[in-house]
């Protein structure tokens, strides 16, 4: 308990006295998650939308492997990836490991089958009179597609929200793909495990309650979306 | 204009609307009636192009992008009444400017104008029907596909959509009802019968 007390009280400090490599840790985990997820959201909206609407052979199985996605171990993308970037892997010439690109890359398969997986389940839930509304109305292929996401927009901007919440609390990844390096690829989640493993507990904590105060932040807002998407279910 | 031949409709191997023959010229308004289960909306769906799984011949000499169809109870796309009656419009390619002219004068016709800028969630369901209806009606679509569009309307609903109707003169309007509905709303009369089920 007294532990606690301790992360609770080194994490106010850090609060109102920010130290330079917190804030430098907070901040590339942000960007970096940030970036993930928009790149996610670029592949995975069209994807989960198509999935939905479009009949094709092996659908039920694409959208059983998004779902499985969804499950990931952060490790093991981390692996995934590491075997992708390092000196002998396909991609290895590109030089990524270590930088915060290979984390970025990590994350947006972390991200994506989340993407596709939600904005599926929000598209298929929509009341079929959606589909033939629009068509009947004109609306070409993109349009459609377009409407399709505007009228499940909670349920994708939930989407979008739950992979940035599952990103930028992830461990794996960042410590094997970007190897904690301070000043250039450690994030909160590593520079949490590093204070914490190096016996630092309160500061290790107050890291550990930033992250969580950036999480219960976007679930504050995912909690409202949910809300506001029960409200407006009215028709 | 449309030519229906021994056209059937089976779901589960059951058969849910049959229609022997059927034609009906450009210009025309008929109204389909029919009990509950004869098959009206399927009918209604085959000539929409919604539905495309059924036997025999069935021909409409229109676009599909030329037909309008109205659901017996019409979605509302989340946003305004204004939103929602430029939809078509705005797909079709026409300006800001247009649209919003076009909507002012079907929804003064529909006597929504003062609704413009309202939620659809803040709508009766009357109201909804006549913003559904001058959704489909601005496009003056050549072939208008009405599925029971009188329900829940009061009187003057009914006045109001028969004048509405009145504007698109060169249109096929096929109206569908359990009921027989105003002469005033359709000329000519095709009586569905309740499918053999088998």
């Amino acid at each position: 308990m007294e532990l606690i007390w301790e992360g609770c009280g080194e994490a106010f400090r850090l609060l109102v006295d920010p130290d330079p490599l917190v804030v430098d840790a907070a901040v590339r985990s942000v960007w970096i998650s940030l970036l993930a997820v928009a790149l996610a959201a670029v592949v995975g909206l069209p994807l989960g939308t198509l999935l939905a609407r479009i009949a094709f052979p092996g659908r039920s199985l694409a959208v059983l492997a998004c779902r499985a996605g969804m499950a990931f171990p952060t490790v093991f993308v981390g692996i995934l990836c590491y075997s992708l970037f390092s000196r002998r892997g396909p991609l290895g010439p590109l030089e990524l490991l270590y930088t915060p690109w290979a984390i970025v890359c990590g994350e947006f398969v972390l991200a994506l089958p989340l993407i596709v997986s939600l904005t599926h389940g929000s598209v298929k839930a929509l009341d079929p009179r959606v589909g033939e509304t629009v068509l009947t109305l004109g609306a070409g292929a993109f349009r459609r597609w377009r409407t399709y996401l505007s009228e499940a927009r909670i349920g994708v901007t939930l989407a979008v929200f739950t992979a940035f919440s599952r990103c930028v609390t992830e461990l794996g990844i960042a410590m094997m793909v970007g190897g904690n390096i301070r000043g250039r690829t450690r994030t909160l989640a590593t520079a949490t495990a590093l204070e914490t493993g190096r016996g630092e507990f309160g500061r290790g904590m107050a890291m550990g309650l930033i992250l969580l105060l950036i999480a219960m932040g976007v679930t504050v807002m995912i909690v409202h979306l949910t809300r506001e998407q029960q409200h407006g279910n009215s028709q | 204009m449309i030519d229906i031949q021994g056209m059937c409709v089976r779901k589960s191997g059951r058969t849910i609307c049959s229609v022997p023959e059927l034609q009906i010229a450009r210009g025309g308004r008929v109204s389909i009636l029919g009990p509950n289960g004869s098959g009206k909306t399927t009918l209604l769906r085959v000539l929409s192009g919604l539905e495309r799984n059924y036997e025999g011949a069935c021909t409409v000499n229109t676009p599909i992008r030329d037909r309008v169809y109205v659901h017996q109870s019409p979605y509302m796309l989340r946003g305004s009444v204004g939103f929602n009656v430029t939809y078509g419009l705005r797909q079709h390619g026409i300006s800001r400017s247009e649209c919003r002219r076009l909507a002012g004068e079907w929804l003064e016709r529909f006597g929504l104008l003062d609704r413009a800028t309202t939620h659809v969630a803040h709508l009766s369901g009357g109201e909804r029907r006549r913003v559904a209806l001058a959704r489909a009606l601005i496009l003056e679509p050549t072939l208008l596909i009405l599925d029971e569009p009188l329900a829940e309307v009061d009187q003057e609903g009914v006045t109001s959509i028969t004048s509405a109707l009145d504007v698109l003169r060169d249109s096929t309007i096929l109206i569908a009802s359990p009921t027989s509905i105003p002469s005033s709303l359709a000329s000519e009369t095709y009586q569905l019968t309740m499918p053999d089920g088998d």
